[in-house]
């Protein structure tokens, strides 16, 4: 969940909100909508279970070929952005540290480098207790820029490294070429890497299986990829299908983002039940799954579920994937397939796409938003 | 040519001159039509070639001539006037097009309406073209739409009707599902309210291949085809030649990739991107006219048109290719903006104002 999500907070975050307070209350029994109603199964009437977080450890797991292990859940770096105050988000990084969790997800366009300023702050004093992540955002363009970035991103986050840097949103047909082309961002990673300032170098993106294999059998021994991995993705142009053996098959670390779709759209219709979405990501074979919090409330659910985690049983997945076969099959639930609503300005700005007026970072380019420096 | 291997003419109300004579002008003129893609051997048959004349090509198998320029729909009701859309059908027949699109859903009827009155006393003289748009309903609902479409295009019946947007990836199996809209295809041509029918569509050539998959005998396939789509996602290689294989008529659109709002950013002419398009082994190239304007600049092109060769096609390939590659003048395959209410609503997306691209 920790690509472009802005477009969807005004409406995502109290329906997850709300949607958590309901069902709380309610035993879940939430109304199922429209199309899904054939295939949806209704929720078990078992009451939410009450209380805080069992403070269990979070399961740590392989980070690919190398010799380093994180944790289970990770926290995404959009929607740190997207927390009231930098006070609040602060506070939700140490309670995700003293929690378990140690990877931690950011990107140098996120909030126009908000999200990255405070995860900044937030470690200070923690840097060594964490597997810090960014990304690169050249959509395109050279490894010069992409080297500008790097400096940026390592002066917001205040350190003088990173454990793990990604090529940003490879999201466009082209995409593959262009990185691996003379002078790309492909070369940038290298030269990072011979720099020190990077550990370890990978790709996301969250648009078409088929563009994420090209940019694996291109060749370069990438150490991390990560894409959109839910019940959804298990039915429809299918990352975990197509994407999660490549990867694997080379020693990749594989990392989950968007457990719920991005949106939630799936829990608020009553398809899912979060916990059941995050367990499903959880129980596939990555390394990490990368969830979107952006309240106290919403990291205490997710740590509820990492906390003495243990797999989803090979059938209890086939049923989620079956219960929403139907629903997945035109990409409803998954825009940032189907869509450009997942494609930030930074994206589609190099690749000459149109502008999105109705999402939040667009508005806030115009309004000529930048965030504090750190 | 052998004489066996004709198409046979059998829209006797077409204008323009009969095969004979058309037989005779090719022998005297000792033209070739030439084309890259799917091959000269397999382009359609084409007649009534002059110098002031748009060209006649074959539709598929089904034995009727339609011209090498069609007139769009939707483009018809973007006219300021109903007297202005009135003026470009008329002159456009005068011209020699025959081929008439549209669709129950453009304009929410509008495009139908004006084009039924604009062909009021010259139904006889064209190939008329409507789309319906159940995007997953059923076979009964296509059936009222049928209705609707007949009503508002003041005729008793459709020489073609098209199964509209195939957009959605489950689109295929929604469509061929029992009760589905095909069986309404069957339907209408029993009940002689239909000649032929289809199915159009502009995201995937995966989508078209599998409507294909299903082998029910429809006589034409719509797609989007410029010379753009040859380096991105390309219904050209991808859908094309089987389209032709199965001797189904291929109709084109999106010549200018949709509006021209495309073609105006890219190192290619208006005009020769409508010749690209037209060059191909179609029987038809759809373009949207909106104004009498826009009629005649594409007139200039349609008449005596001449198709590109296979070298200078290759030609506006590559010099469109790296600006092609993302997709970006090609936004029916890469967004959604091109994707209609009515389906959006079928199938659980946001609609435009939410979801504009």
């Amino acid at each position: 969940m920790s690509d472009l999500q802005s477009s969807m907070n005004d409406q995502r975050n109290p329906v997850r909100r709300e949607f958590l307070r309901s069902a709380a209350a309610a035993g879940l029994g939430l109304a199922t909508g429209g199309a899904v109603e054939k295939t949806a199964t209704p929720p078990p009437a078992t009451p939410e279970r009450p209380g805080a977080p069992t403070g269990d450890p979070i399961p740590l797991r392989q980070f690919g070929r190398a010799d380093v292990k994180v944790s289970a859940l990770g926290m995404g770096g959009h929607h740190l952005g997207d927390f009231k105050t930098i006070e609040e988000a602060i506070a939700a990084v140490h309670e995700a540290i003293d929690g378990g969790i140690t990877f931690f997800d950011n990107c140098w366009e996120y909030h126009n480098g908000k999200s990255e300023n405070w995860l900044g702050r937030a470690l200070l004093g923690r840097r060594d207790k964490v597997f810090l992540m960014t990304k690169v955002c050249t959509h395109g363009r050279s490894a010069e820029l992409a080297m500008e970035m790097l400096e940026q991103s390592l002066i917001r986050l205040q350190t003088d490294h990173l454990d793990l840097w990604q090529i940003h949103g490879v999201t466009f047909d082209n995409d593959p070429e262009l990185a691996y082309r003379k002078g790309g961002v492909i070369e940038a990673l290298e030269q990072a890497k011979k720099a020190g300032k990077v550990r370890f170098v990978g790709f996301t993106g969250h648009k078409d299986p088929a563009i994420h294999l090209k940019m694996i059998q291109m060749g370069y021994p990438f150490d991390a990829v990560q894409m959109p991995l839910n019940p959804f993705d298990g039915n429809f142009h299918s990352f975990e299908r197509q994407v999660i053996p490549e990867a694997r098959k080379r020693g990749f670390a594989v990392l989950g983002m968007k457990p719920m779709n991005g949106t939630a759209e799936a829990i608020k219709k009553g398809v899912f039940k979060p916990e059941e979405m995050l367990r499903y990501a959880m129980s596939l074979p990555v390394t990490t799954t990368i969830a979107g919090i952006d309240t106290l409330d919403v990291l205490r659910q997710n740590l509820k579920v990492a906390q003495g985690f243990t797999p989803m049983a090979a059938a209890e997945m086939d049923d989620l994937r079956k219960r929403c076969a139907d629903a997945a099959g035109d990409g409803r639930f998954e825009l940032y397939k189907m869509s450009l609503k997942y494609d930030n300005p930074q994206a589609r700005e190099p690749h000459h796409f149109p502008l999105d007026p109705t999402i939040k970072e667009v508005k806030d380019m115009f309004k000529g938003v930048m965030s504090a420096s750190p | 040519m052998s004489e066996s291997n004709r198409p046979i003419d059998i829209n006797a109300a077409l204008p323009g001159p009969n095969r004979r004579q058309f037989l005779q002008t090719t022998a005297a003129a000792g033209l070739t039509f030439a084309n890259a893609g799917a091959g000269a051997a397999e382009s359609p048959q084409v007649s009534n070639v002059g110098p002031d004349r748009v060209p006649r090509k074959a539709l598929g198998k089904t034995g009727v001539e339609v011209s090498a320029m069609g007139l769009g729909g939707y483009s018809l009701a973007d006219s300021p006037t109903l007297e202005e859309a009135t003026q470009i059908v008329h002159e456009a027949v005068e011209a020699g097009i025959n081929f008439f699109d549209n669709a129950w859903e453009y304009h929410d009827g509008r495009s139908e309406e004006w084009m039924g009155q604009a062909l009021k006393g010259l139904r006889d003289k064209v190939f008329l073209m409507t789309k319906v748009c159940t995007h997953g309903r059923d076979k009964n609902v296509a059936m009222q739409q049928l209705e609707q479409s007949l009503k508002r295009l003041n005729t008793d019946h459709l020489d073609l009707w098209q199964i509209h947007e195939c957009v959605y990836w489950n689109d295929p199996e929604w469509h061929f599902r029992k009760g589905g809209v095909v069986e309404a295809l069957d339907q209408a041509k029993k009940q002689g309210k239909v000649r032929f029918v289809g199915f159009t569509g502009h995201k995937h050539p995966d989508i078209h291949l599998a409507m294909l998959s299903h082998d029910y005998p429809f006589d034409t396939v719509q797609m989007p085809l410029n010379c753009f789509d040859a380096s991105y996602r390309s219904f050209e290689k991808n859908v094309l030649p089987e389209v032709i294989r199965r001797g189904m008529g291929a109709l084109g659109m999106k010549s200018l990739c949709g509006g021209g709002s495309g073609i105006i950013n890219s190192p290619i002419s208006v005009q020769d991107a409508l010749r690209y398009a037209m060059s191909l082994p179609v029987s038809t190239t759809i373009s949207g006219v909106d104004s009498l304007t826009v009629l005649r600049q594409n007139l200039a092109v349609a008449r005596g048109f001449k198709p590109l060769d296979a070298s200078q096609m290759q030609a506006l390939r590559d010099k469109c290719a790296q600006a092609a590659g993302d997709g970006h003048l090609e936004l029916y395959k890469s967004t959604k903006k091109f994707d209609g209410k009515p389906g959006r609503e079928q199938h659980g997306f946001p609609l435009a104002e939410a979801l504009p691209v």
